[in-house]
């Protein structure tokens, strides 16, 4: 059925019922937020700056991560070809033997393995995905000037900044950067001597994980203090879009467990530096024990995965809302079940912190406790199946406008239930005892934080970008970037499936000693193909990224999408205060499409003559 | 405590003050008894002792957070906001502890006692005997 | 549909929905206030950390120190006052939190001098609490011996009697009871003792080191609770400065300062109250 386009004077709307906080009255003649070149760009207490810096921060760590893993599959690969033409990136890296065949040394293996986990996890999904995101729409969404405390906000990324600084500087120390798995487990985090990236290179580590908490909680109170008390008038908890309920309550996730994870820190470093042995117990280095004893490394592994797995929410959850938006977008549908979906976020996010040790069913935790562990694990599944089912029922019979942000947007609900699937195996821990710390493992959480979170990520930066720098991405190069990353994402990550179910171990520097492992050589060699193209392709949405900042198609109408919250009633490019004028006031909740014959209704629209009542 | 006047709530301290250190003494002389402190040869059951600990702090806590940090005086959705996170605390409390009991039970199992650490061997010269600080030895 | 914007005039009443005014308080505070009381929920959660580490670790030992044994001693010598001295210590940071009280209600009233009255003697408590922390680390340190790598506090596991040095048998001891390792000119001197019961019995043995994690929990939870009353001393004397030279009076929101400083101020004392539970009395 054709839907009539409502025609919507937003600035009559602005004018009339807008509300007056007598914002640019205090703000007149010169603005202190945006006066020279550094209270503009660098030390900016704007939050759609501090978003794009945290964006940006975010991409340089994300190029060096996929670069990493390019570089350690490349081993993994080819471990018969010479990599000597590395040499002149990774310099005493490339052992070459006497034959003049280089090799990745098995400690830079490692610690690129371990590197590119930390990176990705944190720094690119965490503080890249849930950073930006955060920054740039909590205000632009709820109708607010800017974050409650600007000051914290611009800490809260200067500390992301000096984690990035020191964690940078840790890949150049000539020890090498920390080499013991991303999740840093005790002995080989907690004794300086035990490899060597855990001397030097472990001490960055945790100094730069440190101030990367630091900018979280400080992040995180802003977040979630801005949605409590910013809302400008009518928006009420229940009108809130789906972005800011996941934003929100992974603020709150990230503002539970990181401090936890503090405790275990500091406990880590009291073993490292001050000689105590909280996780250290019976232990032999080069044939001589140690005289640290009654310490339990489980008690890391135990305090480190109580953060851990919210983490992993705290990196899916803002996906989730940006998805759940841009699909409501471009389907040109209501989102279906809004409440359903805002409770499961809440449940998932409620259940993340109890279900923590079934990332531990082998270390030598009582099998007793973990099946507790297994039950709330899978009740996780509840909530995550409601939310794909939700999804899936917008895109039914919806207009669906097949551009980019929305491909990524369908392709994030394919990722994560390819992914989610496989976490039902992994949550027993009777599987579990089988599949541990195989590819199997590596093939889901790839599939399902890393992928997917990434698409979640990519679908808001091409639906947002028009917001950010008032242009649009390229839409051609944009598809090819889609397309490229779903089939290669696919490549990689589903063969390796059937190599874990095979018992093949991740971590492993090469596998040409294990005879039943053989067979894999030539998969093995595939997946490495397809790494370097995702890579590659990649690239391509970096370059249209920075081509589109300057040259893409300008934007011209206030509201490209056709969207219905708050944003998109601002100026193309909004400048310190988000609104010239008064403040939006909200009059219905934020996924009015196809309603009443019109294709779409904004937030800021008052109730119609004739219209049907909404239930919000 | 916005509905008090100020007199009331001068003495709203004071009471305060009574309270947290009325628990406290009460707290110290349970403890002294429990361990055999006051009536010699007595000792509290271990589970009740550490029961009614707990339920004292909690009461000093909630009073500290109730009048001092003024929380009851706030909203109940603030208030409620607050408390629901403990309820994490509580799971993670039940895990740990069971787990770090089971740990024990394997070291034990496995007949890997943990290694006794042992002073350095006592070089005395002859004259010199340890044994007059054996009143520290406690039953 | 080309005249909604006529639609769209018609309605002037603005309907708000659901309560939401904007702009409002839902939780009836303020940010700054909201985010203090956030920040306090993560620094319970650091704490909670703690304390959970320690219960994990002391179910994982063996044998585990009595607290009433080890914290034992007064100042001038004294011993055999169990508790009696964290008692002490525990009444010197309550009275500072009432004192803190009055701080924030003479504030509340806009009272200057009162309030920086009030805080200052809220700092003298925090100072003297510090004090009382230093006297117990350097007594536990230096005359005890007990560090981040060593516990002399011992449990026997076993009924046992002490051998004397001339070879003749001394006290007699049951299995539970608690020992302190004694130094002697700077070296450690174990006694030596005969195990009565378990399948040990008979041999003859020296007393060993207790769990050292107990020390080293010890000096990280209580210096990482002293750290938070130390920076508490420190914003304190920030804030009563302050208040003397009259910053509060100029603001909007007068001497919120002084209350959100105050609720830190609290929350030590109410961290305390579990570290008290934890170390002193279980």
């Amino acid at each position: 059925m054709e839907k009539s386009t409502l025609f919507v004077d937003d600035e009559k709307l602005l004018k009339d019922k807008g509300y007056d906080d007598h914002f640019h009255e205090h703000h007149h003649d010169e603005d202190p937020y945006q006066s020279n070149f550094i209270t503009k760009y660098i030390f900016s207490m704007d939050h759609k700056m501090i978003a794009k810096q945290f964006l940006l921060t975010g991409m340089f760590w994300a190029i060096i991560g996929a670069a990493m893993s390019v570089i350690f599959r490349l081993q993994l690969g080819f471990p018969a070809e010479s990599l000597t033409w590395l040499k002149p990136l990774l310099g005493k890296w490339i052992v070459v033997n006497s034959q003049g065949v280089g090799h990745l040394s098995t400690e830079f293996y490692y610690a690129m393995v371990t590197m590119h986990g930390t990176i990705i996890v944190f720094f690119v999904l965490t503080a890249g995905l849930s950073g930006t995101f955060s920054n740039l729409l909590i205000p632009l969404q709820i109708g607010a000037r800017d974050m409650a405390s600007p000051l914290l906000n611009m800490m809260s990324y200067w500390f992301f900044f000096l984690a990035s600084v020191v964690m940078f500087i840790s890949l150049f120390v000539s020890t090498g950067p920390f080499s013991g798995g991303w999740v840093a487990y005790p002995p080989l985090s907690a004794l300086p001597q035990a490899m060597s990236g855990s001397g030097t290179g472990m001490t960055l580590w945790l100094i730069s994980l440190t101030l990367f908490v630091v900018s979280v909680l400080l992040g995180g109170l802003n977040y979630v203090t801005t949605v409590l008390n910013l809302r400008t008038k009518g928006m009420s908890m229940w009108r809130l879009p789906l972005t800011i309920w996941s934003f929100f309550i992974t603020a709150i996730i990230g503002l539970l467990s990181f401090p936890v994870l503090v405790a275990g820190f500091l406990l880590l470093m009291a073993d490292r530096s001050l000689g105590t042995s909280f996780y250290l117990s019976e232990i032999f280095i080069n044939g001589h024990a140690l005289d640290n004893v009654g310490g339990s490394p489980v008690l890391y592994q135990h305090l480190f995965w109580f953060l851990g797995h919210p983490e992993v929410y705290i990196i899916i959850l803002p996906a989730m809302g940006i998805v759940s938006e841009v699909m409501s977008t471009h389907a040109r549908k209501p989102i279906f079940g809004y409440k359903a979906m805002v409770i499961s976020i809440a449940s998932i996010a409620f259940l993340s912190f109890l279900v923590w040790a079934h990332h531990m069913f082998v270390s030598g935790m009582n099998p007793f406790i973990a099946n507790f562990f297994t039950i709330f694990t899978l009740i996780i599944a509840v909530p995550s199946a409601v939310k794909v089912f939700n999804w899936i029922s917008t895109l039914y019979k919806g207009n669906l406008t097949l551009n980019t942000p929305m491909l990524f947007a369908i392709g994030f609900v394919s990722m994560f239930i390819s992914g989610g699937l496989t976490g039902l195996y992994l949550g027993n821990s009777a599987i579990d005892i089988q599949m541990h710390d195989t590819y199997f493992v590596v093939a889901h959480f790839h599939i399902v934080m890393g992928v997917a979170a990434f698409f979640g990520m990519f679908a808001g930066v091409y639906h947002w970008f028009p917001k950010m720098f008032g242009r649009f991405m390229n839409e051609t190069l944009g598809k090819i970037h889609f397309w490229g990353t779903m089939l290669t994402a696919y490549l990689i990550f589903w063969p390796m499936h059937y190599m874990g179910l095979a018992g093949v171990p991740r971590r492993y520097y090469k596998f040409d000693v294990f005879d039943t492992f053989s067979q894999f050589s030539e998969l093995n060699k595939f997946i490495t193909v397809m790494a370097i193209i995702a890579f590659f392709v990649q690239l391509v949405f970096v370059t249209n990224f920075f081509h589109s900042m300057f040259f893409g198609k300008k934007v011209r109408s206030k509201n490209p999408w056709k969207s219905t919250t708050l944003e998109w009633t601002t100026p193309i490019l909004p400048g310190h205060g988000n609104w010239p004028g008064k403040l939006p006031t909200v009059q219905r909740w934020a996924y009015d499409y196809g309603k009443d014959g019109f294709d779409f209704i904004p937030q800021i629209q008052p109730k119609l003559d004739g219209e049907t009542s909404a239930v919000h | 405590m916005a509905h008090l006047s100020y007199e009331e709530a001068k003495k709203a301290v004071i009471r305060g003050l009574i309270i947290l250190g009325a628990i406290t003494i009460i707290e110290v002389i349970i403890a002294l008894l429990a361990k055999g402190h006051m009536i010699e040869g007595f000792h509290m059951n271990k589970l009740l002792y550490g029961f009614l600990m707990a339920v004292f702090s909690i009461i000093k806590a909630l009073f500290i957070l109730g009048e001092f940090m003024h929380l009851k005086y706030e909203s109940k959705a603030l208030r409620v906001g607050l408390a629901l996170p403990f309820i994490l605390i509580l799971w993670a409390i039940i895990a740990f502890v069971h787990d770090g009991n089971s740990y024990l039970q394997r070291r034990l199992d496995s007949g890997n006692v943990i290694p006794v650490e042992m002073p350095p061997v006592p070089v005395l010269p002859a004259h010199e005997t340890p044994a007059e600080h054996g009143e520290h030895v406690k039953k | 549909m080309a005249d909604h914007s006529t639609v769209a005039e018609a309605h002037h009443e603005v309907d708000y929905g659901p309560a939401w005014k904007g702009a409002d308080k839902p939780l009836k505070a303020g940010y700054g206030k909201l985010m203090m009381w956030y920040f306090l929920l993560t620094d319970a959660f650091t704490f909670s950390g703690f304390l959970i580490s320690y219960a994990t670790l002391r179910a994982s030992s063996l044998t585990w120190p009595d607290s009433d044994f080890v914290f034992s001693t007064f100042p001038g010598g004294l011993h055999h006052m169990p508790l009696i001295f964290v008692t002490l210590m525990t009444f010197v940071l309550i009275v500072s939190s009432v004192t803190m009280v009055r701080a924030v209600q003479e504030g509340k009233r806009e009272n200057k001098n009162g309030a920086a009255f009030w805080l200052g003697m809220t700092i003298i408590g925090g100072l003297t609490f510090l004090g009382c922390q230093a006297w117990e680390w350097t007594n536990l340190i230096k005359n005890e011996g007990m560090t981040l790598f060593t516990n002399p506090f011992g449990k026997h596991t076993t009924d046992g009697v002490y051998i004397n040095e001339d070879g003749s048998e001394g006290e007699h001891f049951a299995a539970g009871a608690n020992y302190i390792v004694h130094r002697h000119h700077g070296q450690w001197a174990p006694k030596k003792y005969k195990v009565l019961s378990g399948p040990e019995k008979g041999q003859v043995k020296y007393q060993a080191f207790g769990p050292r994690e107990f020390g080293a929990l010890f000096f990280v939870i209580t210096g990482f609770h002293g750290f938070h009353v130390f920076s508490g001393v420190v914003i304190l004397f920030i804030i009563m400065l302050n208040v003397i030279s009259g910053v509060y009076v100029k603001r909007r929101n007068g001497y919120e300062m002084v209350e959100k400083v105050g609720l830190y101020w609290h929350f030590v004392d109410l961290v305390w109250v579990f570290v008290f539970l934890v170390f002193y009395l279980l």
